[in-house]
């Protein structure tokens, strides 16, 4: 079976500052891919090709043996169905909610994709619930929490029902309570027919969302692996700025050792 | 210059609706055109911004403060079509959500500072700027006088449409039903308040705003910078922009052109309330009379209608609002044809 | 007291927060106009606000203040609310443009103070103005208050207005709070710098700045929402629910409306 996204030596350009470097690599259906870097790796980039918001300036992104290209998302059969297997959540939910109410915003893809209006309900009201904010149904955006906002923002792509999840910095900026919940959520998909692809910092979750890891570093593929064999290279990871080598003493002895932890949560 | 519900008579308010709708139709349908996806979330938020703006509340030079009105960074940074919808859309919102201004003179608010502002201020601004490099000092005093010009442009439209309210609109006792004040008291009151405290407020945020772009963010000056550049198309794909609305400007131009020489100016029109003349008004009998300068003037400009023209053609008051749009066409024209001129200019620099 | 540009524009921005959560929480509750479909609420108070404009005499506008009243009371919206928030705030704003109204407006005199002469024709108008936007703006206040936002959006669909007019406007609403959350939160960190008050050039200076940061912000925020927007399908066509339905009472209560309405312009003819 052939990889269902398949990049070839991807060069991105933001106003003349590259983003992405000749960039490889192949995911296959079904697989749970963490993609760790550094802000300004290439991460929210990579996402954004995937999910054909924009192209690669060199290079080629394959989607399920297509070529991903503007002129492919042109066609409005492509699009839809595309938007209708590939769904990106944004890392900044104030992006990802645009409407009046949580209703409408799960309502929207749906009904973009022009799907009929009973079904549209039904699948609105079964997401809420399933996704526990039901009770949020009328509620505009600015009277949500951080965490709340998290799981409208899932709501909102998982109504649709993709084969492809695009994830950006999921659990960033959330509550230890709401991150568990995201992270409960991924867990579930493993070992059905979902793809997740998971971009973060936060290396002490990968264990939990992903089945590789791939190390983006100045917009190209550092490394690639399983979690524990990743979280055990220190110098790759000290090399991606992932880890910070932390130096104190313990009883006269000076030492140094990396950290695996994000600095959010860093605390000595 | 938010004018609240019952200031403006229904048929006033019509009038002024379809005078905003015709720049809210030309305006969606020029986006249209180009890309009007993209430009939905980008009017959207820049509607939300001018809306936040407005509630600043600026300090001017002299200790005093005012509010600015957002419609001249949005015409420089979105282009008139632009603009127009983003004011509109947050001037509706004020009206509709937070209860300030009217519903009834929401196409009057919308007439006058989304779309004649847009247009005054985008012309202001291209016209003085035209030539300037993005991050020329020029673009920044352009700004400035187009931010004033266009806030006293859409103060002097609201002040005129009140003051032709007591002409058109009394009971037969001679009771003004709406706002009570003849443009001669109206004019000077309003702009009184907005040739120095809003027009600062306007012209100080527009330029401080594009010295702040050019350092920033100048990228987003491009669309209207008259430099041509591929990037300009980043925006609003607003390179359109610069011939857009040439139909909605001549059409308004044209049909305030069509009226005769104004009343405006006339002597006795505007010393209707001096106490000289009261004192002569207190002892005549009501209905008011008609000032003698006044009653030779309209005569003037009724003889062109034949005299099968409906009455109302010949009305005094007829003749005012006449007069009133020929002052406000007169703007438009000069405009205009400044426009036109910096165009052929424009095109000869970019031929040579 | 005399506040600066951080202070005066915070408060702004607080008041402007109240109101919105207020009209949310009114809008909730049960009452006559929170009953009716909000295309009826929408459509019979700007009739009404209508005819408040179209009528010609006093007595007609007052008799349609009054029901302005009732409505408010079967709408649960408190009178203390409409007090302070309409009816004292256009009688200071409308008040002062009537005042000088009394002796310009040419007519019958009917006292004489010094050099100004109060006229008949200059007290009527004054009190018609002052009446009549009173009347009005209750009207709108009562929209407003007992609409929530969505209801008057999806009414202003049933007008016919193009789908990308309503869109803009949702969205503009919806990032009116996000952009008014960004500033405060400069405002406040800005604040906790400053110690007493600015010179008013870098008060300006400073507005600016905060504007311009925003309008950066603003700009970057739209792009990356027109991403999420073409990420879930969107091609440019806004696609919508509509979902009204009218019931007996709505039918009933549009009657009314278009009664009231006609009565008033015909009784203010």
């Amino acid at each position: 079976m052939p990889p269902l996204f398949e990049l070839r030596d991807v060069c991105f350009n933001y106003d003349d500052i590259p983003a992405l470097r000749g960039l490889s690599l192949a995911i296959a259906q079904g697989e749970r891919v963490a993609l760790v870097g550094a802000n300004g790796s290439g991460k929210s980039t990579l996402l954004r090709l995937l999910d054909a918001l924009c192209f690669a300036s060199q290079g080629s992104v394959n989607f399920d043996g297509h070529p991903l290209t503007a002129e492919y998302l042109a066609d409005d059969q492509f699009a839809f169905a595309f938007r209708r297997r590939v769904a990106l959540v944004f890392q900044n939910p104030d992006v990802q909610l645009f409407n009046p109410t949580v209703f409408d915003e799960v309502a929207f893809a749906p009904l973009q994709l022009q799907w009929p209006k009973e079904q549209v309900l039904a699948r609105v009201s079964a997401t809420l619930e399933l996704m526990g904010i039901a009770h949020l149904r009328d509620r505009p955006p600015y009277r949500l929490s951080g965490g709340e906002k998290k799981r409208v923002a899932l709501a909102s792509v998982l109504v649709i029902d993709p084969d492809v999840l695009l994830l950006d910095e999921p659990t960033a900026t959330l509550d230890p309570r709401s991150q568990s919940h995201v992270i409960d959520l991924i867990q579930e998909w493993k070992g059905s027919s979902k793809t997740v692809i998971t971009a973060t910092h936060q290396l002490e979750i990968v264990e939990d969302i992903a089945d590789r890891v791939l190390v983006l570093e100045a917009g190209t593929v550092a490394a690639s692996g399983t979690p524990a064999e990743i979280l055990a290279n220190h110098d790759l990871l000290l090399r991606a700025n992932l880890v910070h080598a932390h130096r104190h003493s313990h009883g006269g002895v000076v030492h140094s050792h990396p950290h695996i932890h994000s600095h959010s949560k860093h605390e000595h | 210059m938010h004018i609240p519900d019952g200031y403006l008579s229904p048929s006033t308010c019509a009038v002024l609706y379809v005078g905003a709708g015709a720049g809210w139709y030309s305006a969606l349908k020029r986006l249209k055109r180009v890309l009007l996806g993209r430009v939905i979330p980008l009017i959207s938020v820049f509607a939300a911004f001018s809306f936040v703006v407005m509630m600043f509340n600026l300090p001017l030079p002299g200790g005093t403060t005012g509010h600015a009105l957002g419609v001249t960074i949005a015409a420089i940074v979105l282009g008139p079509s632009g603009a127009i919808l983003a004011l509109s859309i947050a001037i509706a919102i004020q009206a509709l959500f937070f209860g300030d201004g009217g519903i009834s003179t929401l196409g009057a608010n919308c007439f006058n500072m989304a779309v004649v502002g847009s247009l005054v201020a985008y012309a202001s601004y291209r016209l003085m700027a035209a030539g300037a490099a993005l991050t020329s000092r020029r673009r920044v005093v352009a700004a400035a006088i187009a931010g004033y010009l266009a806030v006293n442009a859409a103060a002097l439209l609201a002040a005129v449409e009140f003051g032709i309210q007591p002409l058109l609109f009394h009971d037969a006792n001679g009771t003004p039903l709406y706002a009570p004040y003849r443009l001669g008291v109206a004019i000077p009151a309003m702009m009184i308040g907005h040739l120095t405290f809003a027009g600062l407020a306007e012209a100080v945020i527009s330029a401080g705003l594009v010295a702040y772009l050019q350092v920033a963010d100048p990228a987003l000056l491009r669309t209207t910078s008259g430099v041509p550049d591929d990037k300009a198309e980043a925006i609003t794909a607003g390179g359109t922009a610069a011939r857009s609305l040439q139909t909605l400007w001549i059409a308004i131009a044209a049909l305030m052109l069509l009226t005769p020489l104004g009343i405006l100016a006339a002597g006795t029109a505007w010393g209707e309330w001096s106490p000289l003349e009261l004192a002569r008004v207190q002892h005549v009998n009501s209905p008011p009379s008609v000032p003698a300068g006044l009653q030779r003037l309209s005569n003037l400009w009724t003889a062109p209608f034949p005299a099968y023209a409906p009455s109302f053609v010949r009305s005094r008051g007829f003749g005012y609002l006449l007069s009133a749009m020929f002052g406000v066409g007169f703007l438009l024209a000069v405009s205009l044809l400044l426009r036109l001129l910096l165009q052929r200019h424009r095109r000869g620099e970019y031929s040579s | 007291m005399k506040r600066g540009f951080l202070e005066a524009t915070t408060m702004g921005f607080a008041r402007a927060l109240t109101r919105a959560m207020l009209s949310e929480q009114i809008a909730r509750q049960r009452g006559l106009l929170q009953s009716l479909d909000p295309r009826v609420r929408l459509f019979g108070l700007f009739l009404l606000v209508l005819a408040v404009t179209l009528s010609r005499k006093m007595t007609v506008v007052a008799a349609l203040f009054a029901l302005a009243l009732a409505i408010a009371l079967l709408s649960r919206v408190r009178i203390a609310t409409l007090a302070t928030r309409v009816w004292l705030v256009v009688l200071a704003f409308t008040g002062v443009i009537a005042f000088p109204a009394i002796f310009v407006t040419p007519g019958h005199p009917v006292a004489v103070l010094g050099p100004l002469t109060i006229t008949e024709q200059g007290l009527r108008t004054a009190a018609l103005l002052i009446l009549r936007v009173e009347a009005a703006v209750t009207f709108t206040t009562l929209l407003v208050l007992c609409t929530q936002w969505t209801h008057v959006l999806k009414a202003l669909r049933a007008l016919r207005l193009p789908k990308e007019a309503i869109t803009m406007l949702a969205m503009t609403h919806r990032y009116v709070f996000l952009l008014v959350e960004t500033a405060s939160q400069m405002f406040e960190s800005r604040r906790s710098r400053t110690v007493g008050l600015l010179k008013p050039a870098e008060q300006r200076h400073m507005a600016a700045r905060t504007a311009g940061v925003l309008l950066s912000k603003s700009v970057s925020l739209s792009n990356e929402v027109y991403l999420a927007m073409q990420s879930r399908g969107f091609r440019g066509d806004v696609q919508v629910l509509s979902d009204f339905r009218l019931t007996m009472w709505d039918y009933c209560g549009l009657l009314l409306f278009l009664l009231a309405g006609a009565i008033a312009v015909w009784m203010g003819r």
